[in-house]
């Protein structure tokens, strides 16, 4: 086992009793989710501003058929997976022919589309007041009503889905994704097929998002409309950013200290996306590179420094 | 009209500056907010009209000078993220200053009432809007086209480097272009305010269908925006006459639509 699993193992051991099971759980499904966008960001270039497109319909798809058929907790997840990946495929074929500030654009555009839809369609997603009363099914005798129980399921799953992005970004996939961010232009030239893989770095960190979807539904009992919204794609986003984008796992970094952060903020002050906001403009002024790269420049720092 | 008026100002930042202004929607509610404000303190509609945008516009340079420029080498990512906190910003802090609640205001009392069109009955300040907004369109336009300052935004697009061997002050120019686009979102709100009232939530609804118009137009395309926005705002139109819920979605259906078909936009050279 290398170093940081070890330490990771370790944080999900200790983390429930540090804060609330809920809140942890919510890390670890906040890092699925950024694992799933960093394939994208960090190892294949493409900045999506949509994610919670493929996360929110995931979440209402397999939310509505937790709530009306008896459906086995496992393939409530693979149908979440597989409506990620799908939307995803959707979106990503209108979205992989473009780059720049416009391939953001237009997930961003596509995402409003998927929200506007669910704001609208309220006899299925329940509009604004979001889908409630989602279960969580019972697997081999196991209750996952009880808080650390669903912890431990939770976990599980991410350390599992670390596993597979680690195999994924590591694999020839991975280097042809990663050739793909460096130079795009060199590698379609040395024969790759780029909106073809990038459309399959799309409908994998799809399939990331959708499994992070429906354990959050599952953990709060239901889908809020946010969750499909541009709020929880932005979320992703900060979260990635300031855990470092660059390496595998900066989203954990990063969505540990998001959502830690913004749970500790929100019951202080309602008006609490204005600090929020601020955060964003501080990192991007003054944290470039993220929390991973400011730990690095630190301790150069203090290296550097004479001894006395 | 409106809509062109939006994407016009967006497609302007992201064709010369390069950056993907999230903030542009909050722009358009300050713009809004702002008027409704100055009417109050006025109590005329037309200073309001006229000052309200110009404000937006110098919070424009505002963002630009402080913020945005220090990010054109810094990836879309931190730019995003950058215009992204801002307008977080720019909507708490309007529910902070004007309250959660919205806010309906009335067009001037001359613009009430109607105008009977032969065929139809038509509202006289919506009337007044699409003049309005068609003049400034065809005013940027002209602009653009053909003074001296637009040839050289129009270079700027095409290509940055060379403009600034020329010799002409690149973050001037950046500045400017800011400006403008923010001052075509303000104004946009401006004219919004009597027609849709006010609310905290409107910026960011009037972003995604901003950026549904600068891709529908084909990026980097000025004119393109243009004839998206008109073309939105007629598919909006028809649609809402028939089915209402869906009034909004079809915005991006017709998006998804014509990116199937041709995936540059309507009229997209990049």
């Amino acid at each position: 086992m290398t170093r940081p699993t070890a330490l990771l193992v370790a944080a999900v051991l200790v983390l429930p009793f540090i804060v609330r099971p809920v809140l942890a759980t919510e890390i670890w499904i906040f890092a699925i989710f950024g694992l799933g966008l960093n394939l994208l960001l960090g190892y294949t270039g493409m900045l999506s501003f949509g994610q919670s497109t493929f996360f929110g319909s995931a979440a209402y798809v397999a939310g509505y058929l937790l709530k009306h058929t008896a459906i086995n907790i496992f393939a409530a997840l693979g149908i979440g997976i597989g409506v990620g990946a799908l939307s995803a495929l959707l979106v990503g074929y209108l979205c992989v022919q473009r780059s720049g500030i416009y391939f953001i654009m237009l997930t961003f555009a596509l995402n409003q589309l998927f929200y506007f839809v669910a704001y609208q369609w309220t006899t299925v997603t329940g509009g604004e007041d979001g889908m409630p009363g989602i279960p969580r099914p019972v697997l081999a005798g196991i209750d996952f009503k009880d808080p650390l129980a669903y912890y431990a399921f939770v976990s599980l799953l991410f350390l599992a889905a670390l596993w597979a992005m680690r195999r994924i970004v590591e694999s020839p996939l991975g280097r042809i994704l990663q050739a793909i961010r460096e130079n795009p232009v060199r590698a379609e030239a040395v024969g790759y097929h780029v909106p073809r893989f990038k459309l399959l770095a799309f409908v994998i960190g799809g399939a990331f998002s959708g499994l992070a979807g429906v354990l959050y539904a599952m953990l709060f009992g239901i889908v809020p409309l946010e969750a499909i919204s541009f709020v929880f794609s932005g979320n992703v986003v900060f979260a990635t950013l300031i855990g470092g984008s660059g390496s595998l796992y900066g989203p954990i970094i990063g969505s540990f200290v998001f959502i830690w952060l913004s749970e500790s903020v929100s019951t202080l002050w309602a008006r609490w996306p204005l600090l929020l906001g601020v955060a964003f403009v501080i990192v991007v002024l003054f944290l470039r590179g993220g929390l991973v790269e400011a730990w690095a420049r630190f301790w150069t720092w203090r290296s550097s420094k004479p001894r006395r | 009209m409106l809509y062109a008026l939006m994407g016009l100002g967006l497609a302007l930042i992201a064709g010369i500056l390069n950056i993907p202004n999230f903030a542009h929607g909050a722009l358009f509610a300050v713009g809004a907010y702002l008027t409704v404000s100055a009417i109050n303190a006025v109590g005329n509609f037309w200073i309001a009209l006229l000052v309200a945008p110009l404000g937006v516009a110098l919070l424009g340079v505002a963002i630009e000078y402080a913020g945005v420029r220090r990010l054109y080498a810094a990836g879309h990512d931190y730019q995003l993220l950058f215009t992204f906190g801002l307008s977080l910003i720019i909507a708490e802090g309007i529910i902070l200053i004007w309250g959660p609640v919205g806010i309906s205001q009335l067009p001037p009392p001359i613009l009430r009432g109607g105008v009977d069109l032969g065929f139809t009955f038509y509202p006289k300040y919506r009337l007044f809007v699409m003049v309005v907004a068609g003049l400034l369109v065809f005013g940027t336009w002209l602009f653009l086209e053909k003074t001296r300052y637009g040839a050289i935004m129009r270079a700027g697009i095409e290509n940055r480097e060379m403009v600034s061997l020329l010799g002409i002050d690149i973050h001037k120019l950046f500045t400017a272009a800011f400006a403008l686009g923010a001052y075509l979102a303000g104004i946009a709100g401006a004219l919004t305010a009597p027609i849709r009232g006010l609310s905290p939530g409107m910026g960011v609804d009037m972003l995604g269908i901003a950026f549904v118009v600068v891709a529908l137009g084909g990026m980097g395309n000025l004119l393109g925006a243009i004839a998206a926005g008109l073309l939105i705002g007629v598919a909006q139109a028809v649609v809402a006459a028939y089915w209402t819920e869906a009034s909004v979605a079809v915005i991006y259906l017709v998006m998804a639509a014509v990116l199937v078909i041709r995936p540059q936009g309507l009229f997209g050279i990049r």
